[in-house]
């Protein structure tokens, strides 16, 4: 990224080369279609060339994703094909200083911490995460009580969160 | 028994449910504002909100080559002529300027893509009317999308420095003056409803002044919760006041002080 920040053409591609199929995967599965993942893949990543400062530090893929995700919910307001309600707020994509304790967690982890989750715990978080929807809508689509979708969304992010600092310390 | 940790509790399950980013807009605002004026809560919210942007991180995807390919070239054609662009018209001073500006997402897509049928004409042709059309029709768009653009960062650009972990916090009555970096901000979590025709009106002092000058006028939310951005720059500010004006706003303070909080 410092490279990138100086107007680095090949640092750039290099960049598009290494994150590309993360950005693509996250809009696919975001949208369901693949010529919108290609569109919302281009749009992100014109953003990260126009103001490359964005990124401050932590875990690039994590902020990456962010991202990604917060232009699916901008590209999903703008085609309004699912009223406002169900299209949940935006999240700064700007990381806290606790990024940094996760800035060497690769993916291959993560996925492991969301598979020591329950199936009770990971569904919501994973239908919360790509599926761009409401706790309501996660709690209409699950049949599941919206009280019982909140609290297993906390306890879910909290314990994936102990296994990842854990896998950290070792 | 007492309520409140009840209440606690299904406050900070909905902390968690805003770090996952599942929230709807109109829930998001009273969430944002209890994580504003509870110290646990902001806690709870960065190291959960951490963890949720990993979610993200385990969907990589395969892409068939055509399409790689395709999106590939797309990019960096883009890329290339806005460098070449950039280059062209910009001094290292403005380069600086640009990096830092607004995110035109798409809007520069569009916008570099004309700027690349604008070389090409160049290229082939003088300058004609049709170009200089094509050149304001650019300006243009490209500044409206700027503006919008620009006020939604703005917004995530607040709420993130509200919640950030390393923004000084200096409680007051009715909320908390927060200050990161240059920014400075009014956040009121119980600001008593204000009879018509009056308004509330920050105070800056800056340092070394003697008299304190009018920043901006508002009226709290229904809740009484309100985010306030002051226009100043903190690094030149001593310290800052709130009263009830009458609408419109004062020149001078005609009410006692709400409070009154140094920036130090």
């Amino acid at each position: 990224m410092e490279r990138v920040r100086t107007r680095d053409v090949d640092a750039f591609e290099q960049l598009y080369d290494g994150y590309h199929r993360l950005v693509f995967g996250i809009a696919l599965r975001m949208t369901g279609d693949a010529t919108m993942a290609e569109d919302i893949t281009q749009s992100v990543f014109l953003k990260l060339w126009s103001a490359p400062d964005a990124f401050r530090d932590g875990n690039f893929s994590a902020w990456l994703s962010r991202v990604t995700r917060n232009r699916v919910l901008d590209l999903l307001r703008s085609r309004a094909n699912k009223p406002a309600g169900e299209i949940p707020a935006d999240l700064p994509a700007e990381l806290s200083l606790d990024d940094d304790v996760f800035a060497r967690i690769d993916a291959e982890r993560v996925r492991l911490a969301l598979a020591a989750l329950s199936d009770d715990q990971r569904t919501p978080i994973e239908l919360g995460f790509f599926g761009g929807i409401t706790h309501e809508e996660i709690a209409r689509r699950t049949g599941i009580p919206l009280g019982t979708i909140k609290t297993r969304i906390r306890t879910g992010l909290r314990r994936m969160r102990e296994t990842l600092v854990e896998a950290v310390s070792q | 028994m007492n309520e409140q940790p009840v209440d606690r509790e299904a406050m900070l399950d909905l902390v968690a449910a805003y770090a996952l980013g599942v929230l709807p807009a109109a829930e998001a605002a009273p969430v944002a504002a209890f994580i504003l004026a509870d110290d646990g809560a902001r806690r709870e919210y960065n190291e959960l909100r951490a963890t949720a942007n990993l979610v993200g991180t385990i969907a990589v995807e395969p892409v068939d080559s055509t399409r790689s390919t395709r999106m590939k070239e797309r990019l960096m054609a883009q890329v290339r002529t806005d460098a070449i662009a950039g280059a062209r018209t910009r001094t290292p001073a403005a380069a600086s300027t640009v990096r830092s500006s607004a995110v035109w997402g798409t809007a520069l897509a569009a916008a570099a893509a004309v700027v690349f049928a604008l070389v090409s004409v160049i290229q082939n042709f003088t300058l004609s009317s049709e170009l200089a059309e094509a050149q304001r029709k650019t300006a243009v768009l490209a500044a409206e999308a700027s503006s919008a653009r620009q006020s939604e960062e703005s917004a995530q650009r607040m709420l993130a420095d509200v919640s950030a972990a390393d923004a000084q916090r200096f409680p007051v009555v009715y909320g908390t003056v927060i200050r990161r970096g240059s920014h400075v901000y009014l956040a009121m979590t119980s600001l008593p409803p204000i009879p018509r025709g009056r308004v509330y009106e920050a105070w800056t002092l800056a340092k070394g002044a003697k008299a304190v000058a009018a920043s901006v006028t508002f009226t709290p939310s229904g809740n009484g919760l309100t985010l306030v951005p002051l226009p100043e720059d903190a690094d030149h500010l001593a310290a800052i006041a709130l009263t009830v004006e009458p609408e419109g706003g004062s020149k001078v303070p005609t009410t006692k002080p709400a409070f009154v909080q140094p920036l130090s």
